[in-house]
């Protein structure tokens, strides 16, 4: 069977959209050329389709920074930037579920065995590394943003700059509302002598209560006050927003090449604190000490969500390390 | 053998045998061009008729980024959609390289079995 020209050309094109729109930007054409010729001489081909959609799903994953060779300077450097906030978003975002919940427990009573307990501090201490690691990454970012607005250059980091301080601002006013809806979140008088400030705890609550597994239990759910319910499907959007947000302006925002190795040697010491953060996660999932029966057991208690998590860092720490690697491998090479 | 090839110096090009999974294709590619210069489709006619391997769409452009990232080709400007792509001087000493490379590891095992296996 022969293809007419027309079925060839709308099938050529709609085979290269596999491939993101950059490299279409610059090989769509010649590459709907080549499609045309192929699908004429041989309309139907399995190995061909397979063949395409596998090369475009590694063209996109190569756009984002996390296949192919790391040849492309300044953008695979943006680019592994990006894959590297969105990796650390998500680890964030399950993992500080977990930490304060932990840390909203101790302030009723501290735990009782070594393994919690040293998981918890490990925690404490690994996600006090990566707030002020954040704060270093964030204000030189700022600043280029800035800097590139000023200079008119910024219609393509304009945008998910607005994006990232909409949900900001979202997620800090509505944290703030509810971070006392609950006694155990920082509203009693026993709020200071938690291992970490009442407030800090509550607030962190409030922000990741959407990743919750009373989701799996909505006779529970419906338990819930109205606007904790709304809050709990508008923060993971805003937590989204964030994240997509923080990503676009890092894949656009003009980066010299001493600020790109400095927020890439950032980024290593945030994988390690990664590291620290999720080993200490283990070592309190998997503190099989037995508990005094003076102690609550469901304050410190594990459950199947906790493991879930454990398992979202884990994948987020891989992730996080590749983005780096490759990234710092770029710096090597041409960094423009 | 090494599971990734080690990171070149800043400024130089990686060589064929560093692009992995790619280094067959970009070989028959670049051996291709080295008759001269040809789009897509003609490479691909040209490649199976060469070596007897029909390049899947996919493979032959992956192995022309890269090779085009590389600096071992160039793009020609073409009046239609059909981009011709040839060799550049430091393709040329590339393939030069490594067809020299793969010509003594030929050169070798064929005397080898000549002289062990000769008999059967």
């Amino acid at each position: 069977m022969i293809a007419s020209g027309a079925t060839s050309a709308r099938r050529a094109r709609r085979l290269v959209g596999w491939y993101p729109r950059s490299w279409r930007a610059r090989y769509g054409d010649e590459f709907c050329a080549l499609l045309e010729c192929e699908l004429d001489e041989h309309p139907r081909s399995l190995r061909r389709a397979v063949n395409i959609a596998w090369s475009g799903t590694l063209a996109r994953a190569s756009a984002a920074g996390l296949a192919g060779m790391p040849d492309e300077g300044a953008r695979q450097v943006r680019a592994s930037l990006a894959w590297l906030a969105a990796s650390l978003a998500a680890f964030l975002a399950v993992g500080l579920t977990v930490w304060s919940q932990l840390v909203v427990g101790w302030q009723w009573t501290s735990p009782s065995t070594p393994g919690t307990t040293l998981g918890i501090v490990v925690m404490s201490v690994a996600a006090l590394v990566l707030a002020v690691l954040g704060a270093c990454a964030v204000v030189p970012i700022v600043v280029a943003v800035v800097v590139q607005m000023v200079r008119g250059r910024a219609h393509r980091v304009v945008v998910p700059a607005a994006v990232v301080s909409l949900a900001t601002t979202v997620l800090v006013v509505g944290a703030r509302r509810f971070e006392n809806g609950w006694p155990g979140t920082g509203g009693h008088h026993w709020a200071q002598q938690g291992l970490v400030p009442g407030g800090v705890a509550a607030f962190l609550w409030a922000a990741t209560l959407a990743i919750s597994s009373y989701w799996a239990h909505p006779g529970a759910l419906s338990s819930f006050p109205g606007p904790e319910i709304a809050w709990m499907v508008v923060s993971p959007i805003a937590m989204g927003a964030l994240t997509i947000g923080s990503t676009m302006t890092l894949r656009h925002v003009e980066l010299s090449a001493k600020l790109a190795r400095y927020e890439l040697r950032l980024g290593q010491l945030a994988a390690v604190a990664m590291t620290a953060f999720l080993l200490g996660a283990i070592a309190w999932l998997s503190d099989s000490s037995p508990r005094p029966r003076s102690v609550p057991s469901d304050l410190f208690h594990v459950g199947a969500i906790d493991v879930v998590a454990a398992v979202v860092m884990a994948l987020a720490l891989v992730s996080a390390y590749q983005a780096v690697s490759r990234g710092i491998s770029a710096t090597t090479r041409r960094l423009a | 053998m090494p599971r990734r090839a080690k990171t070149p110096e800043a400024g130089t090009p990686a060589p064929l045998g560093s692009f992995g999974r790619y280094a067959g294709p970009a070989t028959l590619i670049m051996s291709s061009l080295a008759g001269g210069a040809k789009h897509g489709y003609a490479l691909t006619k040209d490649v199976e008729s060469m070596a007897g391997v029909r390049l899947a769409p996919g493979t032959l452009y992956e192995a022309l980024a890269r090779l085009e990232g590389q600096g071992f080709i160039e793009a020609l400007t073409s009046e239609d959609r059909r981009r011709p792509y040839r060799l550049t001087a430091a393709g040329v000493a590339a393939l030069r390289v490594h067809l020299d490379a793969q010509r003594l590891v030929a050169d070798e095992g064929l005397r080898r079995l000549d002289a062990g296996w000769a008999s059967t």
